[in-house]
């Protein structure tokens, strides 16, 4: 499958027909690759292709049922993670996985092996060595981090830098070059983040190989030198990357065109009554002054970066956060002691950005988590019928394609994109819906079920609700939105409605920074 | 609230002015001048204030004899805190230890010199006390991490199997007493200025402060009490260092048992009471975080002085027995409101 590179080096990476199952289900198939000292290879699939079996056998987590592993043109064995670092394979992890309580040196050298170079010897540690190793690693990486930092005051950007030199720690991979599995790294960063770790992308060229997983087909295409697709198990396309275009690497993952169909845009009856209209809010620090009429059927996009206030802004009008000044209205009426529970009950939705921390109860199943707020005809009183909580649920699951088709599943079990659909039909339920508040809804989503998603944002619009949507890229908010809304530090430098105004990417990012 | 996590960098020119909503941002900017001294510097002062207090109620509060009278009560205490603060860094709790100081206790009792008769074993009697917390203390960490049952329960049955085997050991004869005098004046007696116990505890604290920040070990703990999970995947023996923590816990609850027994000049079965109930207050008000990764044995050491200040300086006011364990009960959950206070903050920013 792999095309052959005649090349007198090994590759760094050489797999042969790796196979592994988990029971009856084949996570991997045979799959063959090679991977070359310098190349950047896109490596994309949907939830469930299994790029993170793969990984998982990279990084000696799994162990596969049957195939060759080569690194640097010798045959290994991962037993475990160490194993695999030992190698030279380090991770940047979707999820970052580093120690908060611990500085920056100790996360970089702490799944080392002991040793003078890491500054631990039989079990003790040399913090001045230490330190002088960390600072060596992020050096090549061009970071002036302070190894002496604890993680857990850094910013996100800046832990991904302590993420990529753990990955490239100077004692691994001594002889060849050291492989960089960046796992999504870009899913939590905003724009300008995102251009740092793509210029760590390239540094990383010099050294060593990178393996770049990202659901954002445009960065694939932007930094990658060859890109493999997988689906079901298979590796089903090895291509050069100016081969390619977008649609096509779509239709490889998923199987059938994109279907997405342009939202047509809602134009403003300006004799209604806007059914969230925000007047003159302000919250000291963070936005001030800020308006905004939202109208049934409408999507209101807000762009910024993230000292923007847009969150904050965002979770006000939840209810989430207090404000200083100003008021909400819905409907024309204003709103008191705007509080969560208050808000719920009004038909005010929220989908948030940490989806696993704000946005669902992991150890519940699925369908108790669509019913969690808005039970309808589930429940009687305070008394939920399972029998049609169930049957509810599994409408849901049908309407949005869950996959594991499984209601009574809990919701950690299901990958991040079908949990966000559940997230969604939670406030889908609710018949009066007036107000959805959207912060990143498409975050590490899967194309395909980022199309379900904005499906269904399209559709509570069509029922009426008005949509306030933070989007990941402004690519989405220009797309999706009906009139855009552009803050910077707290407040707003411009208003467009699409009906009118056709703004470019560049218009918003100058109103942006 | 948990998105700006990701924004601190560009959004701090605008943080600096927060009204009195905390964002993750300003604390984070809060702990990184106070990171680390905060709360021991906090707790420094409130037993400053203490002891002004309690020296201006009674003349005889702020003398050698009642400081040496204060670090004999604070040892125990400090030597369990040493084993609790290591179980509490790593996310766990150890509750068996009143249990296995009561069985290690007993085993001392009987196999020393002592007023029932019986043999004095000499070496052996201190040996086999320790060697039993120490298997109390395995089969707590194997238990805990085998069959994957919480600590908190697994300890709870161990304190009353502990307490159980104390009871069997003990029978129904007459109360044992020591009768060597070397052994029940050993921990009270004078060295230096400070009492023998206090230079044992003090030692232990050390060398453990020394292992947390200089060991592979000890790093680790901090690290598995952070997060299980990334431990794991970065090839940390997780399952050992647990057991092995545990070990120590125990381990130590049967030296503390030997020393209370020595302190008593005896013991009955109930010698570990109140014992518990005052080490892991102790431990929370030094800061050391319930949910793990956070903290340290010096600050677990200031934690134990305060509230030994605390109850010494109650009686020597006069407060009436009647009214001290409330009084000393309501201080507590005030000064654990304190500790937790800086951390407010922090409780609304998810892991």
């Amino acid at each position: 499958m792999t095309k052959e590179t005649a090349q007198a080096t090994a590759p760094t990476l050489r797999l042969t027909d790796i196979r592994k199952s988990f029971g009856p289900v084949h996570a991997l198939k045979s799959i063959s690759l090679e991977i070359n000292r310098g190349e950047v290879i896109g490596l994309i699939g949907e939830n469930g292709a299994g790029k993170s079996t793969l990984l998982k056998i990279l990084t000696g987590i799994y162990q596969p049922d049957a195939g060759k592993i080569e690194v640097n043109g010798k045959s290994v064995k991962f037993r475990g993670p160490r194993d695999s670092s030992a190698a030279g394979i380090g991770v940047v992890h979707q999820e970052q996985s580093l120690f908060t309580n611990l500085s920056v040196a100790e996360n970089i050298a702490i799944s080392s092996g002991t040793g003078h170079r890491t500054g631990t010897r039989f079990g003790f540690y040399n913090w001045g060595q230490l330190n002088r190793s960390a600072a060596e690693t992020l050096n090549i990486i061009g970071s002036k981090l302070n190894p002496k930092t604890r993680v857990g005051d850094l910013s996100f950007v800046d832990r991904q830098m302590v993420e990529i030199a753990r990955a490239i720690r100077v004692d691994a991979g001594k002889d060849g070059s050291p492989l960089v599995i960046l796992d999504e790294p870009t899913s939590l960063l905003e724009r300008g983040e995102t251009e740092v770790l793509e210029r760590e992308i390239r540094k990383l060229k010099a050294f060593g190989s990178v393996i770049f997983v990202s659901h954002r087909l445009d960065e694939i295409i932007r930094n990658c030198d060859r890109i493999l697709v997988m689906r079901n198990g298979e590796l089903v396309a090895d291509r050069v990357t100016s081969t390619v275009t977008e649609d096509e690497l779509f239709k490889l993952m998923v199987g059938h065109a994109s279907h997405a169909s342009k939202k047509s845009r809602t134009s403003i009856d300006s004799s209604a009554t806007p059914v969230l209209e925000v007047s003159r809010l302000s919250l000291k620090g963070k936005y001030s002054d800020i308006s905004i009429a939202a109208h049934a059927g409408r999507i209101t996009a807000i762009v910024g970066t993230s000292g923007s206030g847009r969150e904050e802004l965002s979770r006000a009008i939840f209810g989430a956060e207090k404000f200083d000044s100003g008021s909400i209205a819905l409907n024309g009426s204003k709103v008191r002691g705007w509080r969560i529970p208050k808000a719920v009950s009004k038909g005010v939705g929220y989908v948030p950005s940490e989806r696993k921390v704000e946005g669902m109860v992991g150890g519940y199943s699925a369908a108790e988590n669509i019913v969690l707020t808005h039970p309808g005809k589930a429940a009687v009183g305070p008394i939920v019928l399972p029998w049609k909580r169930n049957k509810i649920a599994q409408e849901w699951f049908t309407t949005l394609d869950v996959r594991p088709n499984d209601i009574a599943l809990e919701l950690d079990r299901f990958s991040g994109g079908n949990q966000q659909k559940v997230v969604m039909a939670k406030w889908l339920n609710d018949p009066n819906l007036r107000v959805l508040v959207l912060d990143h809804p498409l975050r590490g989503l899967d194309p395909g079920a980022a199309e379900t998603v904005n499906e269904q944002i399209k559709k509570a619009c069509d029922k009426g609700a008005a949509v306030i949507l933070l989007a990941d890229t402004l690519e989405e908010a220009l797309e999706m939105g009906d009139e855009i809304l552009v803050m910077r530090d707290g407040a707003v430098t411009g208003h467009y409605d699409m009906n009118v105004d056709n703004p470019s990417t560049l218009d918003l990012l100058e109103r942006m920074v | 609230m948990m998105t700006t996590t990701s924004s601190s960098g560009t959004a701090a020119s605008v943080t600096i002015d927060t009204g009195e909503i905390l964002t993750p941002n300003s604390s984070a900017k809060r702990r990184n001048i106070f990171a680390g001294i905060g709360e021991p510097v906090a707790l420094i002062g409130a037993l400053v204030v203490l002891i002004a207090i309690f020296s201006a109620l009674n003349p005889r509060f702020a003398t050698l004899t009642n400081l040496q009278n204060v670090l004999n009560q604070a040892s125990l205490p400090i030597i369990i805190g040493v084993g609790a603060t290591l179980v509490i860094l790593i996310g766990s709790i150890d509750l068996s230890v009143e249990g296995v100081m009561a069985a290690s206790g007993v085993a001392f009792v009987l196999m020393s010199a002592n007023s029932r008769g019986g043999q004095d074993m000499g070496i052996a009697a201190f040996i086999v006390p320790v060697v039993l917390g120490t298997v109390l203390g395995a089969l707590n960490g194997l238990i805990y991490t085998l069959l994957k049952v919480p600590s908190f329960i697994v300890t709870l049955g161990m304190w009353f199997i502990g307490f159980g085997i104390a009871t069997i050991l003990y029978g129904t004869d007459a109360y044992p007493e020591l009768t060597d005098d070397n052994l029940t004046n050993w921990a009270a007696k004078i060295n230096l200025g400070l009492p023998n116990v206090f230079w044992l505890a003090a030692a232990l604290v050390v060398v453990s402060a020394l292992v947390i920040r200089f060991t592979r070990f000890g790093r680790a703990a901090l690290a598995i009490g952070n997060n299980e999970d990334i431990a794991r995947a970065n090839g940390m023996p997780v399952r050992k260092h647990k057991v092995t923590i545990f070990i120590i816990a125990g381990a130590l609850s049967g030296v503390a048992g030997i020393l209370a027994t020595m302190q008593m000049g005896g013991t009955s079965n109930h010698i570990g009471e109140g014992y518990l109930f005052l080490t892991l207050p102790a431990v929370v008000i030094g800061g050391t975080s319930l949910a793990g990764g956070k903290g340290g044995v010096l600050r677990t050491f200031l934690g134990v002085i305060l509230l030994t200040v605390l109850n010494n300086g109650l009686v020597l006011a006069g407060v009436s027995p009647n009214y001290q364990s409330a009084l000393s009960g309501a201080i507590l959950v005030v000064a654990i409101v304190a500790a937790a206070w800086s951390q407010r903050g922090r409780l609304r920013i998810a892991k």
